[in-house]
């Protein structure tokens, strides 16, 4: 109690007045006590585990990712490997970049940036700034009124908004953008908002974001499918609750899990998402279930939607819950449930046709 | 079946609706668990929360649905407004054009939820007193106008919020008790019968056997 006390007033004199986790984000006191000392004893180990992971990793990109296109070639086994144990948080910017394809995007149009951050307007501009105070608002980095974060985030999404008008500004692009910039500069992020938007390795998100929202339809139609076959029961049990995914998924897959999970989570299947698609979503999505399975369906409906907004901390573990949400396969059933889906509401149209050339020729 | 652990004679399903920034959030977690959070995050798809409270002598169970404000989302959150009893339409005191946008936010519910939905219409965060730009009489006249009830309200500083949401239960709780006075085939149209005397007005309540979830994507 007295160390407890001392470590508080120093920490308090050297900087802020308050705690802030490893990530940055502001700690509620009462979330920090006992916590704190128990993880100590473990911390050293770790560090040392972690040093060593950051040199094989080191190792496989090479110097500023140079080595990555060879590595990746000739081994992507281990590449997926590595990627699903979690990228080394000194590095995860740079990974980031290069499994996302934003990397290439950004050195084939030098300036452009620029360009739609100084010169073009949006017609978005007032929604994008009623947002920017709320998200990540207990981020330090975010929090300070016209900080350095908040303009940041300004940039971004307004850049993004003029680039594709189409799209131009919806909630919840925000917190995808604000994750990136824990991790990279306001044209990294920007680039990477790009390549997962208009599709530079994976199939493109914008219908998370376009008018009807169409593809947060079509993915939630999908994971309601796959809750019926993977976990009967339990969607048995919805069916009977009238629970459906939209009162508790959409959010997943508008902001990928970065809206309301704990970060280091959110980090964790952010590298993965990168690297193998938004198929991670759906798994992750069905590992939660699966591992609550049995709390879930003895809830009547209100208590159900609760827990469904609020799991446990233990199944929050990404070391628990990544290994679950691996060893279920979904590749074909989500790729049939995509068709089935396409012959119901017809395809969802791409707001512009997307590549390479025309991103250049266009500004 | 068993009833769930806490007992009530009535179930109503409202939903929070209005421009984004308006304060629904926070006027529900005031309503709810007495909370406001100054640097809340703005509502990505929808939430959900109940408050049970006394109404006209009966106890009322307060379903509240919670929504984006955002014009895209309206893809999803429309669902919501389908067997909703109420609606409390939220503007903005010290923003005009949240209060410009009502009148397109009534026709939403037009044409997406039952015709005699209970509405109220909410002018939030008085508590701003230099930046009001929505005079209260001007609202008023409006709301007179549309047949809708009015409150002004301050979630930051708890004032008026009860009253906004009592003022919505109690016009529900009057019209569905008057229609259960006058016909029972009337009632059962809108409300679903439950065991004992309770009267369940809501879609998604696990003892509604019979009607369509109360929202389909």
């Amino acid at each position: 109690m007295e160390k407890k006390r001392l470590d508080d007033h120093e920490a308090a004199t050297i900087s802020s007045p308050r705690s802030l986790d490893r990530f940055g984000f502001l700690v509620r006191p009462d979330a920090s006590t006992s916590d704190g000392l128990v993880k100590s004893r473990s911390a050293q180990f770790e560090r040392i585990r972690e040093d060593r992971r950051v040199r094989k990793w080191r190792k496989m990109i090479g110097v500023g990712g140079s080595d990555w296109k060879h590595y990746l070639r000739k081994k992507p086994h281990v590449v997926k490997r590595r990627i699903r144990k979690g990228i080394p948080d000194c590095l995860r910017g740079l990974v980031w970049q290069l499994i996302s394809g934003s990397r290439d995007l950004l050195l084939m149009n030098p300036g452009v940036y620029e360009q739609l951050v100084i010169y073009e307007t949006s017609a978005s501009e007032l929604d994008i700034i009623r947002d920017i105070s709320r998200t990540f608002p207990s981020h330090v980095f975010f929090q300070q009124r016209h900080g350095p974060g908040q303009r940041s985030l300004y940039n971004v999404l307004k850049a993004y908004s003029v680039f594709d008008r189409d799209v131009g500004y919806v909630q919840g692009m925000g917190f995808l953008a604000g994750l990136l910039l824990l991790y990279m500069s306001e044209e990294d992020a920007f680039w990477l908002l790009v390549a997962l938007l208009k599709g530079a390795v994976h199939a493109p998100m914008e219908g998370l974001y376009l008018t009807g929202l169409p593809l947060v339809q079509q993915y939630l139609f999908q994971f309601e499918h796959l809750v019926q076959e993977h976990l009967p029961k339990l969607g048995e049990h919805f069916a009977q609750e009238m629970i459906n995914p939209s009162m508790y998924a959409s959010q997943w897959f508008i902001t990928v899990f970065s809206y309301s999970f704990p970060f280091h989570l959110a980090l964790r299947i952010w590298d993965v998402f990168l690297f193998e698609g938004v198929k991670i979503v759906f798994k992750v999505g069905l590992a939660l279930l699966k591992y609550c399975h049995d709390d879930l369906v003895k809830l009547p409906f209100e208590k159900l939607i609760h827990a469904l907004k609020n799991f446990p901390q233990d199944a929050m573990n990404p070391d628990i819950l990544l290994p679950l949400a691996y060893s279920i396969k979904i590749s074909r059933r989500l790729e049939e449930l995509r068709q089935e889906y396409e012959k119901k509401n017809g395809k969802i149209t791409q707001s512009r046709e997307f590549t390479e050339e025309q991103t250049v020729q266009r500004l | 079946m068993a009833r769930s652990d806490e007992e009530y004679d009535y179930l109503f399903k409202v939903v929070l609706i209005g421009d984004s920034g308006v304060g629904k959030s926070n006027l529900l977690s005031r309503f709810t668990r007495n909370e406001f959070c100054l640097e809340s995050k703005s509502t990505i798809g929808v939430e959900f929360a109940t408050r049970t409270l006394e109404v006209e002598g009966r106890t009322v169970k307060a379903q509240i649905w919670d929504t984006a404000g955002q014009e895209r989302y309206r893809a999803i959150t429309s669902a919501y407004y389908r067997g909703a009893l109420g609606a409390l339409l939220v503007y903005d005191v010290t923003k005009p054009t949240t209060f410009d946008n009502v009148g397109r936010w009534l026709k939403e519910l037009r044409d997406h939820a039952d015709a005699n939905i209970v509405t109220t219409l909410i002018g939030n965060k008085t508590d701003l007193k230099h930046l009001r730009a929505v005079a209260s009489e001007d609202a008023r006249t409006y709301a007179e106008k549309e047949g809708l009830s009015f409150v002004e309200t301050s979630a930051l500083e708890s004032i008026n919020v009860d009253k906004a949401f009592h003022t919505i239960l109690a016009e529900i709780y009057r019209i569905i008790s008057k229609k259960s006075l006058s016909s029972s085939a009337d009632a059962a149209a809108a409300a679903t019968l439950k065991e004992g005397k309770t009267i369940t007005v809501a879609a998604p309540h696990p003892n509604a056997k019979d009607g369509k979830p109360c929202c389909s994507s």
